[in-house]
């Protein structure tokens, strides 16, 4: 009972013939050595294992191998360095001191990361809108919001999209 | 199929159809059927969780082309079951002629959920604090379900059978959904009270759609979810409001009688004589919404 | 942000970026879970099925393939089978009494995590099941009853002057109760742990915790091996509040157990749902109070009675309670105060250590009570605290004397100037009928002690050392060797600041690698808000040594003995003006001397005195201080009710770094404000109900009210950079400000935590308050 698929991640091209239902987070994390992503409940709850399926940010807790579609293109934290809006998100978050513990940020600069490639807002609502479903137990999360904001100020023209 | 039950994600199958057709093809033999997985927002959780056993096999339908689009067919707005939350709050159709449906899809989880989870899940998971449930009941549209032999129509209001009960056969997709749009003249609103503000199960939450002339209530239909075993047209309310002034007395009435009508229980989220009060109040903050300008 | 002068220092207080940042946000800091290591296995826990009973046998299931399963029972425990916290009354696994639903009656490690886990379920447990206590609530009621009847696992009493007698003159007595529910930590990264049995007897244990230092000693007598065959390194923390504290023994232990067995490294991570029901919470508390006042305002005597659910064992519940008693009356001036605290057992998986560590119970009440109180002698409750509140010279509820950096009344005037507090009180709704929204404007004022409660810092002596070494790429680095850990409050970062800014160099040359027992001294666990106090004054001491014993060396060896002063990254020759950067003079030291590494050890300064058993005298060194308003809206239509805003003031001393401290008050705020408002567990059936994340709801990033943050900067005298401490203070007057707002705007007072909507609707209905 395996499946294949091809996925473009992060930029690469990888093949990978998994069990179907197998949890997508899995597949990332111990398949591919991509242990960025984390698990904070195995639930959907808490949004640490957030990445971006052809540009819609989802939990891969939730989601079966099989639903992520053969020539799909994942983001995940790792991939950000590789983008100018990734690097100037992390920028936004070091500088503003966005992290504490850093559990959440990998899910959650995922879902900045989704939010301002569609629309790089500085609106603090829209933001916490954005973020609502990536839960943060030490920032109290006005200083991720601020990185946001900031980030969304300098947001690359190519990034835009 | 075999009795017996896997015990992970890894030991279940999964078939992946690219067409509603093959997807009913599945469903229509016993040996190739298996449980319907649309984006997985609640059944991967039941699952992995235990509250309900993993099937052997699995059915995605997730993003099949049949399932998909929002479209206007007169009266009528038609949603496809695979439509997304995210595309349901999107849409300028649903914002303008069902805009309660749209206003709760922005309730449901985070952004996250709401990329994945998809109407037809939603109502197929039938639990009591499924979101979109008031609106589509409100509508009194249709449900079409099919197999490979044919559709089948049902009234929203008769879909939903008891506590995660739903009319639907083995061999059956929910496929779409046809909701009466609201009139021009007609309003509607949606309240949800939570533990907090976002990404939550509700306490108590519902829809209204109706219709006031000249301080009068033409027409009023109201749906409350969490207050039952399913979510819950109010029908007697309903029935005493037509025809009458919208005034304080009305209101006041309107508070007790509901009071009344429900029987919600006591659980994790809230206590019943909570619900039962806020109910009451629920509905006439919905009515003392005409009360102001549109 | 308000800071007063910074004096001279160059790093310190500098808001520079955490040095883990850049891990952090881009995926590669390694949590527990994150490592490789070949050939691990995975361990689960045989749970018990009931909260209180007596074991009679544990069979397999026979038809359970356990080909590949190693099993660890109590017979398997080389050493004694006792989790060596206090009290000393906890086994490792239970193997007669039962005392907590879920408590291990049995370790499993197999391959894989999925063949452990069903083999964990295929125990056939046989028990004589008893009645168990489950409940703060039912505690109380057996208290009220007669304490005797429960099983007692601490006590302690606070007596100045004569409480008794002085109610009896008083113009006015308030008899009140309150009470708070089970708080859990809920860092995101769930409890992980690995143990690897190493060939020479070694046990390496690594992962999420706070207190190294904890896990050594506590698990040797367990596994029966010295300390120096035991090392223990600490991971990424992706979160910890106290959560990882004590309990990461447990977990550090049952892989050890199975490790031991398996001769084979071991893994544990919990998932959520394991980590809500079996690790510690916050101890729910019950407050009773008998305080009397004159007219005028004057508090004249105050009697309290303290009460924590333990749980099932003792474990950190004395001090918790402890540190409870010493803020349940603390803030004000009163000469005849008379505290007892309890602390009992239930049948749930011990309480223990969270951010505030009893305090943010005690001041829920006490700042509550203090509006009472106001309102009773007709004023408010700004001018009730403003009268009341302690000044430096005045005497702690134990006598002790606030000698010096007392930011008190400075946070309060502050505060209540900046909000505007006088004119909003004015405007409070009270519960007027017809209004559609209630607005209601509340405060608390409060101290929180620095450091360890008590003797404590005399007994701990941290130890710290400052390592001068040779990075990878030859070039010299200090590395900060403290078994403080980071997890996520910004020690590393902290730290490195300090021991830079003694040095007279840039924190770039300053590093902090994760703590190791077997690399680094006893600093003492990261609890208490006492890193940056205790060990960062420790490190800037060992700092400005081994900048001295630098300076000589450069003198000696470069500079012709010519006097040397190491600053802004030079060494500089008095005489000559001759100059090398740091780099180049300490290489030239390593170069000859090899690695150097600088000890030095915390001092309480010799006027703390402290009476231990009678907890007469400073119970502190120092205080941190605060002052938070809250302002709340109602909606009367539902009951529902949010915060609109927040002011606050805090003195926590010398700031270190101006960024993470307001990301400790910004964090600490929210935290507060899911336990004020929605953050709750109920028990059925001995279990935490709300045991998921979707049903223990914590505020998303849409429930924050706008937040308006300030600090004053009283540094404590005592000893350089003179910080106090930022981690609990931010936890510990939120909840009853809230609840003090919320009185403001309905009339009616709640006095069980957390404070929700359907608990307004109650006291609104029984007060027939409820108006369309």
């Amino acid at each position: 009972m395996k499946i294949k698929r091809t996925w473009i991640i992060n930029g690469e091209k990888l093949e990978a013939e998994v069990p179907p239902m197998r949890r997508f987070l899995d597949v990332l994390r111990e398949d591919l050595q991509l242990k960025g992503t984390k698990e904070g409940c195995g639930e959907g709850e808490c949004g640490a294992c957030t990445v971006i399926v052809n540009g819609e940010t989802v939990l891969s807790c939730l989601l079966a191998a099989g639903q992520v579609p053969d020539g799909a293109t994942v983001t995940t934290v790792e991939g950000l360095e590789k983008t100018l809006g990734g690097k100037v998100l992390q920028a936004a978050y070091i500088e503003k001191g966005a992290a504490q513990c850093g559990f959440c940020i990998p899910g959650m600069i995922v879902s900045s990361y989704a939010l301002l490639s569609r629309n790089p807002t500085t609106d603090a609502a829209q933001i916490r809108e954005a973020h609502a479903g990536n839960i943060c137990r030490c920032t109290g999360y006005d200083k991720i919001v601020e990185a946001i904001q900031s980030a969304a100020e300098q947001w690359p023209v190519e990034a835009k999209g | 199929m075999s009795t017996k039950t896997p015990t992970s994600f890894e030991e279940m199958d999964c078939a992946f159809p690219s067409s509603l057709a093959e997807a009913l093809d599945l469903m229509a033999d016993e040996s190739t059927r298996g449980r319907p997985l649309a984006g997985g927002t609640d059944l991967m959780v039941q699952w992995e969780s235990g509250v309900v056993n993993r099937p052997e096999r699995s059915i995605s339908v997730k993003g099949l082309p049949e399932l998909m689009g929002i479209s206007e067919a007169g009266d009528e707005l038609v949603i496809g079951s695979g439509v997304t939350h995210m595309q349901l709050r999107s849409s300028d159709l649903v914002q303008k002629h069902v805009p309660s449906l749209a206003e709760a899809a922005t309730t449901v989880g985070g952004f996250q959920i709401q990329t994945m989870g998809t109407v037809g899940g939603s109502v197929a998971n039938a639990s009591p604090a499924g979101d979109l449930a008031p609106s589509l009941l409100i509508t009194e549209g249709r449900v079409v379900v099919a197999n490979r032999e044919r559709e089948r129509e049902i009234p929203v209001t008769e879909f939903w059978q008891g506590y995660r009960k739903i009319d639907l056969q083995p061999d059956e997709l929910i496929i779409r959904f046809h909701l009466p749009k609201k009139s021009a003249e007609s309003r509607e609103y949606w309240r949800k009270l939570g533990p907090r503000r976002a990404q939550a199960i509700s306490k108590v939450m519902g829809s209204c759609r109706g219709q006031v002339l000249d301080g009068q209530i033409q027409s009023f239909r109201v749906a409350i979810g969490s207050v039952a075993a399913t979510c819950v047209r109010l029908t007697g309310i309903e029935e005493w409001l037509l025809n009458r002034p919208l005034n304080e007395s009305t209101l006041a009435e309107v508070e007790k009688r509901v009071t009344e009508e429900v029987q919600p229980i006591d659980d994790i989220r809230s206590t019943a004589d909570y619900r039962r009060w806020v109910t009451g109040r629920m509905v006439r903050g919905f009515l003392e919404n005409w009360l102001e300008p549109a | 942000m308000t800071v007063q002068e910074r004096g001279a220092y160059r790093v310190i207080g500098q808001g520079i970026p955490r040095l883990d940042a850049a891990d952090k946000v881009s995926g590669k800091a390694e949590y527990a879970d994150d490592f490789h290591v070949p050939d691990t296995w995975y361990g689960a826990v045989v749970r018990a099925p009931v909260a209180c009973g007596k074991l009679k046998s544990l069979s397999r299931d026979p038809a359970f393939d356990w080909s590949q399963v190693a099993v660890v029972t109590p017979e398997d425990i080389p050493g004694n089978n006792i989790v060596d916290m206090m009290g000393r009354d906890m086994p490792f696994i239970a193997h007669d009494e039962i005392q907590y639903l879920g408590e291990p009656l049995a370790l499993v490690a197999a391959p894989s995590l999925h063949v452990a886990k069903q083999a964990a379920a295929h125990f056939k447990v046989d028990v004589e099941e008893r009645p168990a206590l489950l409940t703060l609530q039912e505690m109380v009621a057996v208290y009220k009853e007669d304490p005797a009847k429960l099983h007692k696992l601490s006590g302690q009493t606070i007596r100045k002057g004569d409480a008794a007698s002085a109610l009896k003159d008083a113009d006015i007595v308030l008899e009140r109760e309150y009470t708070a529910g089970h708080q859990e930590q809920l860092y995101i990264e769930p409890q992980g742990m690995v143990a690897i049995p190493e060939r020479d007897g070694t046990m390496f244990i690594h992962g999420s915790m706070q207190c190294p230092y904890y896990i050594n000693p506590e698990l040797c007598e367990t596994l029966d091996i010295p300390p120096e065959k035991l090392r223990v390194k600490q991971s990424a923390v992706g979160g910890a509040f106290g959560g990882k504290e004590e309990f990461p023994t447990l977990i550090a232990g049952y892989c050890a157990l199975l490790a031991l067995k398996t001769k084979r490294p071991i893994k544990m991570i919990y998932d959520r749902n394991q980590d809500i029901l079996y690790s510690t919470k916050r101890h729910p508390s019950w407050s009773h109070y008998r305080v009397g006042v004159m007219k005028d305002g004057t508090i004249r005597a105050i009697e309290c009675d303290f009460v924590l659910d333990g749980g099932a064992y003792t474990t950190l519940s004395p001090v918790v309670m402890y540190r409870g008693i010493l803020h349940a009356a603390m803030g004000y001036r009163c000469e005849n105060v008379s505290i007892d605290g309890h602390v009992y057992r239930t049948n749930t998986f011990p309480n223990g250590a969270f951010r505030g560590f009893g305090a943010p119970q005690a001041l829920w009440a006490w700042e509550s009570l203090i509006d009472e109180l106001a309102a009773a002698c007709g004023m408010t409750p700004d001018a009730f605290r403003l009268k009341n509140c302690l000044h430096e010279g005045d005497v702690t509820p134990t006598g002790g004397l606030l000698r010096d950096s007392v930011g008190s009344p400075e946070v309060l005037e502050k505060t209540l100037e900046r909000c505007q507090f006088a004119e909003k009180w004015q405007q409070c709704s009270r519960g007027k009928s017809g209004e559609r929204l209630w607005y209601g404007i509340g405060l608390s004022f409060f101290a929180h002690g620095s450091g360890f409660t008590g003797d404590g810092e005399a007994r701990m002596k941290s130890k710290v050392a400052l390592d001068l070494e040779t990075r990878a790429d030859g070039t010299p680095i200090v590395n900060v060797r403290v078994s403080s850990t980071e997890m996520g409050q910004g020690t590393g970062t902290i730290l490195p600041q300090v021991a830079a800014d003694a040095l007279g160099i840039d924190v770039t040359h300053v590093d902090y690698p994760m703590p190791d027992t077997f690399k680094v001294p006893d600093s003492g666990p990261t609890v208490a808000s006492r890193t940056a106090m205790v060990v960062g004054s420790t490190i800037y001491s060992a700092g400005q040594k081994m900048k001295a014993d630098l300076e000589s060396f450069v003198s000696e060896t470069l500079f012709d003995g010519q006097p040397t002063e190491l600053v802004e990254n030079q060494f500089r020759a008095e005489y000559d003006n001759r100059s090398i950067p740091f780099v180049e003079g300490a290489a030239a030291y390593l170069a000859s001397h090899g690695p150097f590494r600088v000890y030095d050890q915390f001092k309480l300064p010799d006027y703390v005195k402290w009476d231990q058993e009678n907890f007469v005298g400073d119970a502190y060194p120092a205080y941190a201080w605060g002052c938070n308003v809250a302002e709340v809206e109602v909606d009367t239509l539902t009951c529902e009710f949010r915060v609109t805003k927040v002011t606050a003031f805090f003195d926590i001393g010398r700031i270190l770094n101006p960024v993470l401290a307001m990301g400790q008050v910004q964090g600490g705020l929210i935290q507060a404000l899911g336990y004020a408002m929605m953050e709750k567990l109920a028990i059925k059936a001995g279990k935490y109900d709300a045991d998921r994340m979707q049903t223990y709801v914590i505020p998303t990033s849409v429930d924050g009210p706008e937040m308006d943050l300030h600090f004053v900067e009283y540094p404590w005298d005592h000893c350089q950079p003179g910080a106090k401490g930022v981690g609990e203070a931010p936890m510990d007057g939120l909840a009853p400000a809230i609840a003090n707002a919320l009185e403001a705007a309905s009339g009616v007072r709640l006095r069980d935590l957390p404070l929700t909507p359907e608990r307004l609707f109650e006291e609104l209905s029984r007060s027939q308050r409820l108006t369309a």
